[in-house]
């Protein structure tokens, strides 16, 4: 199964880029989901098994909102296991992408 | 495609998922279809972004399997995770197969060997004191408990590497699926179209 690398990068950075939205703010799943396709260009429809997922590992849960017009929205928040997890895997990250950076920047 | 095509589609792959939670998945795509349209959206551009029902279905059946088997830890959970993982195209078939099958029997033979050396262990523990072992009737039934005892202790080990075998497969197929490829290629509206506001 060749993958681009593109591809790759972006599996292993979508979980992140969710809790990271999240941790700044809850939001619901259309909101998550257009915003990272549009900065990842991610498939939108991802976001749904990816917050199922999130969600019975513990990592988020949800609540209802009512709206003024058409159906309340479920919005997602972060949970202390989630914070956690994502203080863990931004950690990880920035230290991964530094010592990356760092090679690519040698010269030649 | 339409909403009620992409959504009937998305019904037609769940099947099999406990009602209440595949309503659940539904809804999650419906209440997507609507904020779409109300963001001026067409159902089109919407069901495109959102990527292959199909396989989406499957990646939510695969997820559902394989939580079930977190929770339940029984052959026909294991059963239900091991298949879902080989839905998910994780694993060449052709390469796996084989491999699995040499596994399962290798398996099969040892659980019959344990079955026979129980049977062995019992027929040595009751015949013994009635005939004329080598040793007498005492080292018959101790023989006879040991062959049992071991027999156990074999069937509770070949247990272990089950559930490791089955956790191993699920551990593989969940690396494989945390985004499927059809559905992170870019799609051509996340291109074109500027962010929404």
């Amino acid at each position: 199964m060749p993958e681009s690398v593109d591809i790759q990068l972006k599996k292993g950075a979508l979980d992140l880029c969710v809790l990271a939205l999240l941790s700044r703010a809850d939001g619901y799943a259309y909101e998550i989901a257009s915003r990272l396709a549009v900065a990842i260009g991610m498939g939108e429809g991802t976001i749904y098994p990816l917050m199922r997922r999130m969600q019975s590992d513990g990592l988020v849960e949800t609540y209802l909102v009512e709206s003024t017009a058409g159906p309340s929205r479920k919005y997602y928040r972060l949970t202390p296991k989630g914070r956690e997890s994502f203080a863990a895997q931004r950690d990880a990250w920035r230290a991964f992408a530094t010592a990356v950076d760092d090679i690519l920047g040698e010269p030649q | 495609m339409t909403r009620e095509a992409f959504m009937a589609r998305l019904w037609d792959g769940l099947k099999g998922l406990p009602p209440q939670t595949a309503a659940e998945i539904v809804a999650d795509y419906q209440a997507h279809f609507t904020e779409g349209e109300a963001a001026g959206r067409t159902d089109s551009d919407i069901a495109a972004a959102l990527g292959d029902p199909d396989r989406l279905a499957v990646e939510l059946r695969a997820e559902a399997g394989l939580k079930r088997w977190e929770a339940e830890r029984n052959p026909a959970a294991a059963a239900a995770a091991v298949f879902a993982v080989l839905g998910l195209g994780a694993i060449d078939l052709l390469i796996l197969l084989p491999i699995l099958m040499g596994v399962v029997c290798t398996l099969f033979g040892i659980a019959i060997a344990c079955i026979g050396v129980m049977i062995a262990g019992a027929v040595v523990f009751a015949a013994g004191p009635f005939s004329q072992p080598p040793g007498g009737p005492v080292v018959a039934l101790l023989g006879g408990l040991g062959l049992m005892a071991g027999s156990v202790s074999g069937a509770a080990i070949l247990t272990l590497i089950c559930i490791g075998l089955t956790n191993a497969l699920v551990w593989y197929g969940r690396l494989h699926f945390r985004l499927l490829k059809p559905a992170i290629d870019p799609q051509p509206w996340a291109t074109t179209e500027p962010a929404r506001p």
